[in-house]
């Protein structure tokens, strides 16, 4: 265990890679936005609030694929990998069985429509991924599954997070409801 | 099963004839789990108050809030406005206030960090 330990500690190249499969249901995102801001917060060198940031990212990406990519009784996938000092790649994957599934070709249309038309303050719905999604990642694309399904990736690099942002940390001195891996 | 979070109204006194105030202390996570229910609160009390309300949304125990929550948030705010009314946002945590700042909210609905500022804004 000490050996595996040492080696998690000292790695500073290797990709980190994390699978989480979770039923299609909204009761266990609060698990999951825990989880990741966690894992940003201790395993990674993004600052607090690009944990909270990627906390935002993830939940508005899987509740997409349990709204429209998975019906209820199935799962969804999330996938984290981090590059030591580089990036963090996140990958959300639903089933495709869902009522009214997306294809890739549709959701960046929609993405693209929604970003380029910016869309009017007042609107009840579509902020998540043309939004928040697109603002606080660098690369944002869509891939239909072979076997059927969704899977869309995001990625952020360290370099295109400025030094200001870096060092800012939230003061959550008070915060006891996150817990730490 | 949903994620835990709730909503309590206080009214404000005001020295302003029929107008009303309130505040809206929102304290736990607002997610897919539990937001649909939980704006119908404030549905109700739109539709209770038909004309001049104004709400002082006090968001320091908020912890999270995702998009269909900022959704509702500015159909409130247009429904409210639209009868004379106005709707500003307290204390937010930094990771709120991030949230409100990408979509582009803070343009629309004006977050102050006490409930007292936040009180003056809505009376004067």
């Amino acid at each position: 265990m000490n050996d595996i330990a040492t080696t998690l500690k000292n790695n500073k190249t290797q990709p980190v890679k994390i699978l989480i499969t979770l039923p299609t249901h909204a009761y266990f995102m609060s698990g999951i936005r825990d989880f990741t801001l966690s894992l940003i917060r201790n395993t990674t060198d993004f600052s607090e609030q690009w944990a909270y940031r990627f906390q935002s990212v993830v939940d508005e990406l899987c509740n997409n694929a349990i709204e429209h990519g998975s019906k209820p009784g199935e799962e969804i996938k999330i996938t984290f990998i981090y590059t030591p000092l580089n990036n963090i790649e996140i990958i959300v994957e639903d089933s495709g069985t869902g009522e009214h599934p997306k294809k890739a070709a549709e959701l960046k249309v929609l993405i693209e429509n929604k970003i380029e038309k910016d869309l009017p303050m007042t609107s009840l719905r579509g902020r998540g991924l043309s939004k928040i999604v697109h603002e606080w990642t660098d690369e944002l694309e869509f891939i239909d599954k072979p076997e059927g399904g969704l899977k869309v990736r995001v990625r952020k690099y360290l370099t295109n997070v400025s030094a200001e942002e870096m060092k800012k940390s939230f003061a959550f001195s008070e915060d006891q409801t996150h817990i730490l891996i | 099963m949903a994620t835990p979070a709730t909503i309590t109204i206080e009214d404000v006194q005001t020295n302003t004839p029929g107008m009303v105030v309130k505040i809206c202390k929102f304290s736990g996570q607002l997610d897919e789990s539990n937001v649909d229910e939980k704006a119908q609160q404030i549905y109700g009390l739109i539709e209770q108050n038909p004309a001049n309300l104004n709400l002082i949304f006090d968001f320091e125990e908020l912890e999270y809030m995702n998009s269909k929550s900022i959704g509702y948030l500015t159909d409130w705010y247009g429904k409210v406005f639209e009868s004379g009314g106005k709707i500003v946002i307290a204390k937010t945590r930094p990771n709120i206030l991030d949230i409100l700042q990408v979509v582009g909210l803070t343009q629309l609905i004006k977050t102050y960090p006490t409930i007292d500022e936040a009180k003056f804004a809505i009376t004067h």
